[in-house]
């Protein structure tokens, strides 16, 4: 059922985080425990929006869905805007972008 | 070539033209200098002792309009008459007139005096000082500079002076009173408007029944005015208060203009200035316009689409009574002295800074409950308008009101719960002391900016977007016709629901933020002014297919389009980056958007409450006052705000609490012209305000003894129009909704793809009945 | 002060819900009242974080008083709400679906908002100042002095399994109360079930889905400010330690501008046979000399406030859901959900849910990384 497989990932992250992975890049995660992290919370996130919140199976399950992702654009939005533009970031940049280069 | 290309080419050789010969813009690379109150500090930083300056020949008691010869001196400091320059000096004096008597001092304007190039060389000045012709208490401050004579030196040779103030006072012949506290003034003013309601609110429900003027009658009254969740009483509640707050934030405006009328003024200090035009702001956006959107909002959606009530009447009731607490909390400053002066943008770390005034952390609280409030009704009015349409009100057949009321709820819902964050992290900031703006704890002030613009660009067009709701339906029906383009108008506001989100970085130009998000910006604000211009268009070509009928009401809408576009138009010079890091925090900056806020929201406020008002309140108003306020209102309103833009170009800053004016261009102050237009703008502004009251005074006398009204006064076709003036409580027999059936005004014809698309998430039709959970 | 009629109930409760929503209602104004009294009176007890005056902590529960004195109003009214009236949508895409329904969801809209801007902030904060640990291994820090970096709490909390036990008991927690909750509206809704069943299953579940929510608050505070002790046998996995100290006395607190921690502190790791790892510069400078070691001090109370901040807004949401627990569980134990209102919990359900779903995003990425 839904709770036990909530239950089991659950698991997997402790445990993950616990053997204190090495600490390099892969793929676009700085290191291995963010990874597992990141790629356990889809699944739970998932589960709990479309079994718990009747998202999936309902009559209304379709524009109730639409409705719950309508933010979504908002979301990244804000995210890229906000959360990944603090002024260090700019040392990401390539050198004709920053600011004293032009 | 065909006629059509060569119309094409002449117009753009017409507009390339005028773009070559269009005045340049100057701006002053030195900006403007307040010695009076900062001193001499390019010289130095602070007062030395060591130089002791004066003044003689000031009489202890003037006689009107006599001229008195006063030498300006100092003795001390490192001046000596070997030195290529001695000192200069600042003579500043609060009434009268100063004038040079020989070429050794220049005067700025008559209240200030100060040294030439060829009188730098002295230490002791001579000047007349003209006595004002009535009692004013006479302060004379004065600034003296002793120069080391480094010339060449760090600098520019003014490291190494030494200079001290000096403030002399001269009585009158007959003794006067202190000047007004400005705070004092505003708290009696707002005491006196408070009182003024109550007593109107008690006399309307006087007249409304004589003989139940009894404490009896009168209870269950106001009971069921605080506890009424009836959307009709919601809105009217709604109206009361923002009308109040809009002669709030007027009298503030009233204020600043006083001090701004002349050059140099004293009538408010800094301090006081700063908490002004803060309070200025915030009453006009949080506890004006948007309660007075509200306000139609709540009469007129549900009735418009054929709903008994909102979706949830208690939680309605809820955002309305958030409000008024939360005014008080926001108020607590001005009846202390010492409220909030950061701007009604807050801007961090002053913020969070112990400089700030403390009245900023009830200012920051009262905010917090206004964006409660804000969810609430956005979750509201969604959900009603999305639920609630009377059976055969499609999407594409909903009146344009209620389509910008949807879309203005939907960016004000999804863009206020980052202003709350950002408020709760200044007020906790403030109280427990967390360090989300701490700079020296790592805390970074552009997250408030990035935080606050999410929200507050959506918040400019969530007041706007409901303006053009009621244009397009006052236009309409003043017109005969329905709209033109009624699709386009719809896509073209959720368009600019969807763009006004990806915006915001235009505020922040110069703030120091991500080059790239920079750009970015730049060419999405140019974007979003197409949407707008669609809609213009759809507007005008409205009025020429039909033909107009002219109410007060449509007067409102015609002066609408005339200063919005306008306003739209001075609105376009801020996206290219290289012209707002000139333009920025200059007035040209206020005229605009006084001109898109007071000559767009105000405007269509005003052409509602025209259009509505019978149906409201079931009696019609006086059209003769109607058209008296307009034109007295449009023509002030215009006198006010246009030179404005002149003055920005000028480079005459905002949010500084005076400004000076100057022969001498190379000092860096305005022009002696930008004197005389602060004059004008500050009269202008006087008969505005006062302009207004010809509406109050109006809606009063309609209350009580105006006209009763028809259903249907104006020959308008959307459902409100169908019921009683005013209408029943509930709005609509829940039991016996009306059903929209010929509504080919708004028809939309066979739906398009986008809405097929819709169609297929719908719940199918013949299951309605069925649908079990 | 009403007239008590069946045309106007009165405003304070109780409702007769077959003519629809009450017409007036004393809650809003009251609770407004409240928040504001609250919102005065908390400014009034601290400021820059210190208590000013004590005395003003009685108005602060006056009006938290006042807004729960508000809440029982509403309830009063809500009690007698048996389903008669629950109004349908009646236009498209959403026809036939529950108005309140499509209501919680654009609310929930909305706290996705909510909760967006505090990972903003985070994120913000997380990737644009350097992690302590960075700056350790960086050498660039003098002992005595501190220095402004980003200490995650994750740091702490995910150093050893007991120190993660409250966090994942919790989730755990949450993860239960969100089945026991399907659970209560499962059987509210089962039509052929005898009433008095129905009224004690709907009970036990409601009521154990608080006690879930209640075990979730206790633990965050065990977590955050008191710690709790280790029975002997598992001491020795705990460097001989008795006891897990709590988040607040370690130090990680949002007024810590001189935090200091064994973490970065080179006396200790070698004590303890960590050491410093070789490639790192604070290894080289020491090995040169250049560095003396000793324990690093770091500001570090931004960390602290986004930290405690986010997961107390989540803290605070779950605190929403218990007292509307309360009632609810008040109101089954009195048999008052049936078939007919039973979609009330699935309204409760999906905020609860949302509530759980929040947490699964923020236990990772705070408290774990």
């Amino acid at each position: 059922m839904n709770f036990i497989g909530l239950m089991v990932l659950t698991l997997i992250e402790v445990v993950a985080v616990g053997f204190h992975l090495p600490d390099e890049r892969i793929f676009i995660f700085s290191n291995y425990t963010l990874m597992i992290l990141t790629v356990v919370a889809i699944p739970k996130f998932i589960m709990i929006a479309l079994i718990f919140m009747h998202l999936y199976g309902e009559e209304d399950s379709g524009i109730l869905t639409v409705t719950a992702l309508f933010p979504s654009f908002f979301i990244i939005i804000m995210i890229l805007f906000i959360g990944l533009t603090h002024p260090e970031a700019t040392t990401g940049l390539p050198a004709w972008c920053r600011p004293g280069t032009y | 070539m065909n006629r059509k290309s060569m119309r094409t080419l002449l117009v753009l050789s017409a507009i390339a033209m005028a773009m070559i010969v269009s005045p340049a813009v100057v701006s002053y690379p030195t900006g403007i200098q307040g010695v009076k109150d900062s001193g001499c500090n390019c010289h130095g930083a602070t007062t030395s002792s060591e130089v002791v300056p004066s003044i003689t020949g000031l009489p202890d008691q003037y006689n009107y309009s006599e001229s008195y010869e006063i030498v300006v001196s100092f003795v001390g400091g490192p001046a000596s008459p070997t030195n290529s320059n001695q000192g200069g000096f600042n003579l500043w004096v609060s009434d009268g007139e100063l004038s040079p008597s020989d070429a050794t001092v220049q005067s700025y304007n008559p209240n200030e005096v100060s040294h030439t190039e060829a009188g730098n060389d002295q230490t002791s000045w001579t000047l007349i000082w003209t006595s004002p012709s009535s009692d004013r208490n006479v302060e004379f401050i004065l600034h003296t500079n002793s120069v080391n004579g480094n010339a060449d030196g760090a600098n520019g040779g003014s490291s190494g002076d030494m200079w001290n103030k000096l403030t002399a006072k001269v009585s009158p012949p007959v003794l006067v009173l202190e000047e007004a506290d400005p705070f004092v003034v505003l708290s009696t003013l707002i005491v006196v408007s408070a009182i003024l309601l109550a007593f109107t609110l008690a006399y309307v429900f006087y007249r409304t029944n004589p003989e139940s003027f009894t404490w009896d009658y009168f209870a269950p009254w106001i009971a069921d005015w605080l506890t009424t969740t009836d959307h009709k009483k919601v809105g009217t509640l709604y109206f009361v208060a923002g009308l109040f707050f809009l002669g709030v934030g007027g009298i503030m405006a009233m204020m600043i203009r006083i001090q701004l009328a002349v050059p140099g003024n004293d009538f408010l200090t800094q301090d006081q200035y700063n908490q002004f035009f803060t309070l200025h702001g915030t009453t006009m956006i949080f506890l004006a316009a948007m309660p007075l959107i509200n306000g139609f909002a709540n009469w007129m959606v549900p009735l418009q689409i054929g709903a008994p009530d909102l979706a949830l009447p208690r939680l309605n009731a809820m955002s309305f009574w958030l409000q008024p607490v939360g005014a008080l909390l926001i108020f607590t400053g001005v009846f202390s002295g010492s409220g909030a002066d950061t701007g009604w943008t807050g801007y961090a770390p002053y913020v969070v800074s112990e400089t700030a005034h403390m009245g900023t952390t009830m200012w920051v609280a009262g905010q917090i409950m206004l964006v409660a409030s804000s969810t609430l009704t956005g979750i509201n009015f969604l959900t009603t308008i999305a639920v609630m349409r009377a059976p055969g009100m499609g999407w594409l057949q909903m009146p344009l009101f209620t389509w910008s009321i949807l879309i203005a709820n939907l960016m004000l819902f999804l863009s206020i719960p980052a202003f709350g964050i950002g408020l709760i992290q200044v007020y906790l900031d403030r109280v427990i002391g967390t360090a989300f703006y701490d700079v020296s704890a790592g805390g970074d002030p552009l997250l408030w900016s990035h935080l606050f613009w999410y929200f507050g660009h959506p918040e400019v067009y969530v007041v706007i977007v409901p303006a053009f709701g009621v244009i397009s339906e006052v236009i309409a029906t003043s017109a005969r016709r329905s709209i033109f383009g009624y699709r386009s108008m719809v896509y073209a506001m959720a368009g600019i629901g969807i763009v006004s989100f990806i915006v915001y970085g235009h505020h922040m130009f110069t703030s120091g933020m991500s080059p790239t998000l920079r750009f970015v910006t730049m060419l999405t604000t140019m974007l979003v002014a197409v949407p707008t211009g669609i809609k213009i268009f759809n507007w005008l070509k409205t009025m020429h297919g039909g033909s107009l009928v002219y109410r007060t009401h449509t007067l409102w809408t015609l002066g609408f389009l005339v200063t919005f576009t306008l306003g739209g138009i001075s609105g376009m010079f801020f996206p290219s980056i290289a012209m707002d890091l000139h333009l920025h925090e200059s007035y040209f900056v206020v005229a605009h958007f006084h001109y898109v806020l007071v000559g767009g929201t105000v405007f269509g406020f005003y052409a509602a409450i025209y259009y509505w008002f019978p149906k409201m309140s079931g009696r019609m108003l006086d059209e003769k006052l109607g058209v008296l306020h307009f034109l007295v209102g449009f023509i002030s309103y215009n006198a006010l705000f246009w030179p404005m833009h002149r003055l920005g170009v000028w480079g005459m800053a905002r949010r500084h609490h005076t400004y000076f004016v100057t022969t001498e261009e190379a000092m860096g102050a305005l022009p002696i012209e930008a004197a005389g237009w602060n004059m004008f703008i500050s009269v202008s502004a006087f008969i505005f305000f006062f302009s207004n009251f010809i509406m109050v005074a109006n809606m009063i006398k309609t209350l009580i003894r105006g006209e009763k009204a028809p259903p249907d006064p104006w020959g308008g076709w959307s459902f409100e129009w169908m019921t009683e003036s005013p209408p029943p409580t509930p709005s609509f027999d829940p039991h016996n909704l009306p059903v929209l059936t010929d509504a080919n005004e708004h028809i939309a014809n066979e739906p398009g793809t986008l809405s097929k698309l819709f169609n297929r998430l719908m719940v199918s039709e013949e299951d309605t009945e069925e649908v079990t959970h | 002060m009403s007239v008590h009629d069946d045309h106007h109930p009165s405003a304070w409760g109780p409702h007769d819900w077959s003519h629809g929503a009450p017409h007036n209602s004393w809650s809003p104004f009251i609770m407004s009242v409240g928040i504001g009294i609250f919102l005065f009176s908390v400014a009034g007890v601290y400021r820059w974080g210190e208590m000013i005056d004590a005395g003003s902590i009685a108005l602060v529960f006056a009006g938290l008083a006042i807004i729960m004195f508000g809440l029982a109003v509403f309830w009063r009214q809500d009690m007698s709400f048996d389903g008669a009236y629950e109004p349908k949508a009646t236009g498209t895409p959403f026809r036939g679906i529950d108005i309140r329904k499509v209501s919680v969801w654009i609310f929930l809209m909305s706290e996705m908002m909510v909760f967006t801007s505090l990972f903003s902030t985070y994120m913000r904060y997380r990737f644009g100042i350097e992690s302590c640990e960075s700056v350790f291994e960086s050498g660039q820090w003098v002992e005595g002095t501190s220095v402004t970096c980003f200490e995650p709490a994750g740091h702490l909390i995910a150093s050893s399994w007991f120190h993660i036990a409250p966090g994942a008991i919790n989730t755990f927690a949450l993860i239960v109360s969100s089945f026991t909750v399907v659970q209560a509206l499962r059987y509210a809704k089962k039509v052929d079930l005898d009433h008095k069943v129905r009224t004690k299953l709907v009970t036990r579940y409601l009521g154990a889905t608080t006690v879930l929510a209640i075990l979730f608050l206790t633990l965050k505070m065990i977590e955050w400010f008191i710690g709790f002790p280790l029975p002997e046998f598992l001491a020795e996995y705990n460097h001989g330690d008795t006891t897990i100290k709590s988040l607040y006395a370690e130090g990680y607190l949002i007024n810590a501008d001189s935090y200091q921690h064994h973490y970065y502190d080179t006396a200790y790791l070698a004590d303890h046979g960590h050491g410093i790892s070789h490639d790192t510069e604070l290894y080289a400078m020491m090995e040169s000399g250049t560095h003396s070691g000793g324990q690093m001090m770091a500001n570090i109370r931004v960390s602290a406030s986004t930290f405690y901040v986010t997961t107390g807004t989540h803290g605070v949401h779950v605190l929403g859901g218990i007292i509307g627990l309360m009632y609810m569980t008040f109101k089954a134990s009195r048999g008052g959900y049936t078939p007919e209102n039973a979609v009330s919990i699935e309204y409760f359900g999906l905020y609860w849910h949302f509530v759980d779903l929040i947490w699964v995003i923020v236990f990772p990425f705070f408290y774990l990384y």
